[in-house]
């Protein structure tokens, strides 16, 4: 099941002779919480982190991102795409953001391309982490099946320990170049009798760690939402909505954008940036005419629990939501999607 | 031809104004673009004929109300930019302090009715408060059409600049009609909502790039409301959720958004 093992310390200076070719990202502490952030030395990595406050997509699909520049004088006009394919290691990612990343990976390859974004992750190697526990109260991460991670990552960190107790981790290959990375490296070992035991230990212990939230089984929500498009529970939730996207915002999985042209001062040349927008903002369904699609919260809030738990699982086939909790607790009105579930089901 | 601007300045600390000044490495690109022809702050000339005319600081004297006319009168495009000139401002907090409990009751007070002179002037002006004409404060719309608001305590001068390359070139300029909220999470930040801070952030208009959050300090509402419904949900859920006394918030909001229409149900 494990192919190496390695140190903690020859871990973080495999990091290091990997950053010399690669940007490293992966979560560092900022007070109490952590964030993806680039680092210069892989020692600032915090690997025993709980969650980090936005997930991977802060760097895979930056917040603000420029897509082309462009110059429009005396009636000609020029545009030059702007890619970011640096090689980068994304370092520490748990497998509710490797599901993430997969349905980012599928959205942004299916019908058109996004060649900004599959660029940046192609050049991107990820390094997932495995967690033995819940990273915060509120997560339901085990009801969507996205606590646990098969593939998505070059190679797959799981915290183990020898038998004196010291801290080693358990490496598993998920690619090519994961294992053309490691697999000459002479700060790796080959796993044990006891070393494979330890992981099998890890995933038992990890399986029963791992508490149920949802009483609905994630299969069966597109039928319960199906039959709950016109619940009042909506109208109900919405009333304390502030429609200000912070939900959407901090999902991983959510990839809405806005575009933006500005120009600079010459008004001859300028950028086309794309901004993180969100359904759950009044202006996002407003079409030209001032026609606006849904313009209660309540059409939002639905619209966005409809997209988590039904249409994209049934458009890609993937998970929608990976409940890792980012919404609720980013909901400064404490709306919880966990709490929407269940009360439908109640209702239901 | 490039257009004439012009910068004037009312009941206000002028911050606004110094904004433009503090554009520094796109100043010289601004004054390209533009010809200033009329700024306290920045020149000695004085010229009336003007394209467009930026105003800092509310109306809250009776000299404020003349000269914000002939401002108007002389501008093709007028342009609040400020808290002040926006929403009232910090200057409408004097209402408050004369003992009036609603808009309109602290308004008559701020004008001397009732049949008292408001304490804040003897509080600011002396004995001699009755030499200083005062009236309530209010913000430029309220005197005469404003084409465009900047709001924003001082107002965001890369707004302020992007409104000057909408005007270049015929674009509309919208202000955002999001929240704060949207700006913190696309610049990283965390929210001070975790950290059991009350920030007005959900309720307040975006375009400052979330500043006050991303250095710790909850979002005081400068940039105004975002929207009537914002603000019902804060009534509910600083009740419901966060067991906030509803006068105490709404005495905070008043810092800026006194003069706003909405208030908290």
């Amino acid at each position: 099941m494990l192919d190496l093992m390695v140190t903690p310390a020859d871990f973080v200076a495999l990091v290091n002779e990997l950053g010399r070719k690669r940007r490293i990202i992966g979560p560092v502490a900022r007070g109490d919480r952590y964030f993806y952030e680039e680092v210069g030395d892989a020692a600032r990595l915090e690997l025993g982190f709980s969650y980090a406050v936005y997930g991977p997509k802060s760097f895979l699909f930056p917040a603000v991102e420029t897509l082309f520049r462009f110059e429009a004088d005396n009636g000609s006009f020029t545009a030059e795409p702007v890619y970011d394919d640096r090689p980068a290691a994304f370092v520490g990612v748990h497998p509710c953001d490797l599901h993430a990343i997969r349905l980012l990976d599928r959205v942004f390859a299916q019908d058109r391309r996004d060649e900004h974004y599959l660029r940046r992750r192609g050049a991107t190697m990820i390094i997932g982490i495995d967690c033995a526990r819940p990273c915060n109260e509120g997560v339901f991460c085990a009801d969507m099946k996205c606590h646990q991670a098969d593939e998505g990552f070059d190679v797959m960190l799981l915290p183990l320990s020898d038998g004196d107790g010291n801290r080693r981790w358990g490496l598993k290959f998920g690619s090519a170049a994961g294992r053309e990375w490691l697999t000459y490296s002479r700060r790796c070992t080959a796993p044990t009798a006891a070393d494979e035991r330890a992981a099998e230990t890890f995933l038992r212990a990890k399986a029963a760690a791992f508490p149920r939230a949802l009483t609905t089984r994630v299969e069966r929500l597109p039928e319960l939402l199906e039959r709950s498009y016109d619940s009042l529970l909506w109208e109900a939730t919405a009333r304390r909505c502030y429609s200000c996207g912070s939900c959407n915002l901090t999902c991983p999985t959510c990839y809405c954008f806005d575009m933006s042209d500005s120009l600079d001062l010459s008004l001859t040349s300028g950028v086309r940036q794309r901004l993180w927008d969100g359904c759950q903002l009044p202006g996002f369904a407003l079409v030209a005419g001032n026609h606006n699609f849904r313009p209660r919260a309540a059409q939002r809030l639905r619209h966005r629990i409809f997209r988590k738990a039904k249409w994209i699982r049934e458009r890609t086939g993937v998970a929608g939501c990976v409940g890792c909790g980012r919404c609720d607790r980013a909901c400064t009105a404490k709306i919880s999607a966990v709490e929407i579930y269940n009360q439908l089901a109640e209702l239901d | 031809m490039k257009p004439k601007i012009a910068i004037f300045s009312l009941t206000s600390c002028e911050g606004c104004s110094l904004a433009i000044l503090e554009l520094e490495d796109q100043l010289l690109d601004l004054l390209g673009a533009v010809e200033i022809v009329n700024f306290r702050e920045g020149m000695t000339e004085r010229a009336w004929d003007i394209d467009v005319g930026f105003v800092d600081g509310a109306v809250s004297t009776p000299q404020d109300d003349e000269e914000v006319r002939h401002f108007r009168a002389h501008c093709k495009t007028l342009v609040a930019i400020g808290s002040c000139a926006c929403l009232g401002g910090i200057n409408t907090l004097k209402h408050y302090q004369s003992g009036g409990a609603t808009r309109d009751e602290g308004a008559a007070h701020a004008a001397g009715g009732n049949g008292r002179v408001a304490e804040y002037r003897r509080y600011v002006y002396g004995e001699n408060a009755e030499w200083f004409a005062t009236t309530p404060a209010r913000p430029i719309s309220a005197v005469v059409a404003v084409d465009y608001q900047l709001p924003g305590c001082p107002m965001v001068k890369e707004e302020f600049v992007e409104l000057v390359k909408c005007l270049l070139i015929g674009k509309p300029f919208r202000l955002p009609e999001t929240a704060v909220c949207v700006e913190c999470k696309r610049r990283g930040s965390r929210c001070l909502y975790e950290m059991g801070i009350i920030c007005f952030g959900p309720i307040t208009r975006a375009g400052c790039n979330a500043i006050c959050p991303a250095y710790g300090s909850k979002c005081e509402g400068c940039r105004g409301l975002v929207s009537p419904d914002a603000i019902a949900a804060a009534g509910i859920n600083l009740r419901e959720q966060y067991r906030v006394d509803l006068n105490e918030a709404l005495a905070d909001l008043r810092l800026y958004g006194a003069y706003q229409e909405a208030l908290l149900p």
